[in-house]
């Protein structure tokens, strides 16, 4: 069981699981994003869809389509979906291919990713409790960012891109020798997944 | 040996196996407590997913909906008029549909004046497919329970008490009106309150079931859907008048 448990500890720590999660997640982000971009043209191209409730649309009433939420910035979020993910598949990619990239360039798609990762956090509970659409490509954006986030900053604190004080620094690896980081994402994903349960219920079987 | 025992007067002349052996030993104790550290965290990292996951098989299939019992399709609407009035209105509706609730606003009192000249016969399809939006409150399921709650008992309240639905519609995205606020907007228009009281029964959920599939068998794909004798109405159905001009229509 022990040695179980420090087989997958070493293979978490491997490049060939971080990039490679990295890879899968921004991939599903990715189509994610694409879908739900597609879906927010073809909501803005017909426009009988804003004077119903449709029973098939991934946000099924045009009043929550035409919500303030849905496009933060003036266009459909999950463009910026598709402009970002593209980017860490390259850097995973070049990483897993043994490409150092520079502190710097790293310290700066650590600061990026983390936006886009509390702007997703900050969607997905508008959606659960202002929007009230459940939206199974919302979810997977959520999940595939989280992943993406979680890997990213491994790495970046593994190789120290971050630039932290030397003590930060030492807490950080020790942490990570310790798998605090596998602890806190399971417990995170867990908690979603009760939030999700118990918000949306039954509604998630149909 | 006597350089065993260095001592600490003499420092630099030797390297010193002692204080390399102990550096040696805190460093295995060391992977040894991170190691046990580790296994803990897993193992309760382990546990808890384990719980979580039989939480969520009970919380998902304890609260799984009655399944529609085999019934005659009339069980499933609302239907009030005469039964010899010359044009039949259908309307497929959400009591959580915002465009329904300006369905309402705009036709409400052109059909109530329609239905009481004798001209219409409103058969009203009660759906539940935005249950989502008002999460486990299932807003949609319960007022619509309501609604045929009220039908059954006392039929001539039920448009009453439709309107009044509609008055007090939520915000998407909210649990909307509690059971007793329900309670309270059906006893406003005059319904009794021992039928009030069996809402919470939920003794025609399986007839907003079958409202509901039955309308997408229909193949009903957006909300308000209105029928005039059996043809989609094509105009707006927010625009106050069309529909009462195409209902003229029709029952010339």
């Amino acid at each position: 069981m022990s040695d179980v448990l420090e087989r997958v500890h070493r293979f978490r720590q491997t490049n060939g699981w971080l990039f490679g999660t990295m890879i899968f997640s921004a991939c599903l982000s990715l189509l994610a994003s694409f879908v739900l971009s597609v879906d927010a043209i073809e909501l803005a191209r017909d426009p009988s869809a804003n004077l119903a409730c449709n029973i098939n649309q991934v946000i099924s009433c045009g009043t929550v389509g035409a919500s303030w939420q849905a496009s933060l910035l003036g266009f459909p979020n999950a463009f910026l979906g598709l402009i970002a993910e593209p980017v860490v598949i390259t850097i995973a990619v070049a990483s897993l291919a043994g490409v150092k990239f520079p502190r710097g360039f790293m310290l700066a798609a650590q600061v990026v990713y983390t936006i886009g990762f509390v702007f997703a956090y900050w969607l997905f509970f508008q959606a659960m409790y202002v929007i009230g659409a459940l939206c199974p490509w919302c979810l997977l954006v959520t999940l595939s960012t989280t992943l993406v986030f979680v890997t990213l900053t491994h790495v970046n604190l593994r190789d120290g891109n971050l630039f932290l004080p030397p003590r930060a620094q030492q807490a950080a690896l020790s942490a990570l020798r310790l798998g605090v980081d596998a602890f806190v994402v399971v417990a995170w994903l867990l908690g979603l997944t009760v939030l999700i349960i118990s918000h949306y219920g039954t509604a998630l079987l149909g | 040996m006597s350089k065993k025992s260095v001592s600490p007067a003499k420092p630099g002349n030797q390297p010193q196996p002692d204080s390399r052996r102990q550096r040696l030993r805190e460093e295995q104790q060391r992977v040894q407590r991170e190691r046990r550290v580790r296994t803990i965290l897993m193992s309760v990292a382990g546990l808890a997913v384990v719980g979580t996951v039989i939480w969520a098989v009970f919380a998902l299939v304890g609260s799984v909906p009655a399944t529609p019992s085999a019934g005659s399709v009339d069980e499933s609407t609302v239907v009030i008029g005469k039964a010899d009035a010359k044009v039949r209105v259908d309307v497929f509706q959400d009591f959580m549909c915002p465009y329904c609730g300006q369905f309402e606003r705009a036709n409400g009192a052109d059909l109530k004046s329609m239905i009481d000249a004798g001209t219409v016969r409103l058969v009203i399809h009660p759906m539940s497919f935005l249950d989502e939006q008002s999460g486990t409150a299932r807003y949609s399921t319960r007022s619509a329970n309501a609604l045929f709650a009220v039908y059954k008992a006392e039929p001539d309240k039920a448009l009453a008490f439709n309107a009044a639905l509609y008055e007090n519609q939520p915000e998407e995205g909210t649990p909307g009106p509690s059971d007793d606020q329900l309670k309270a907007l059906a006893t406003g228009v005059g319904v009794s309150q021992a039928v009030a009281d069996s809402f919470t029964a939920m003794a025609n959920e399986s007839a907003v079931v079958q409202a509901t599939q039955s309308a997408f068998a229909a193949g009903v794909n957006s909300t308000p859907t209105v029928k005039i004798n059996g043809e989609k109405f094509a105009g707006n159905p927010t625009q106050a008048g069309a529909l009462k001009a195409a209902v003229e229509a029709a029952a010339k």
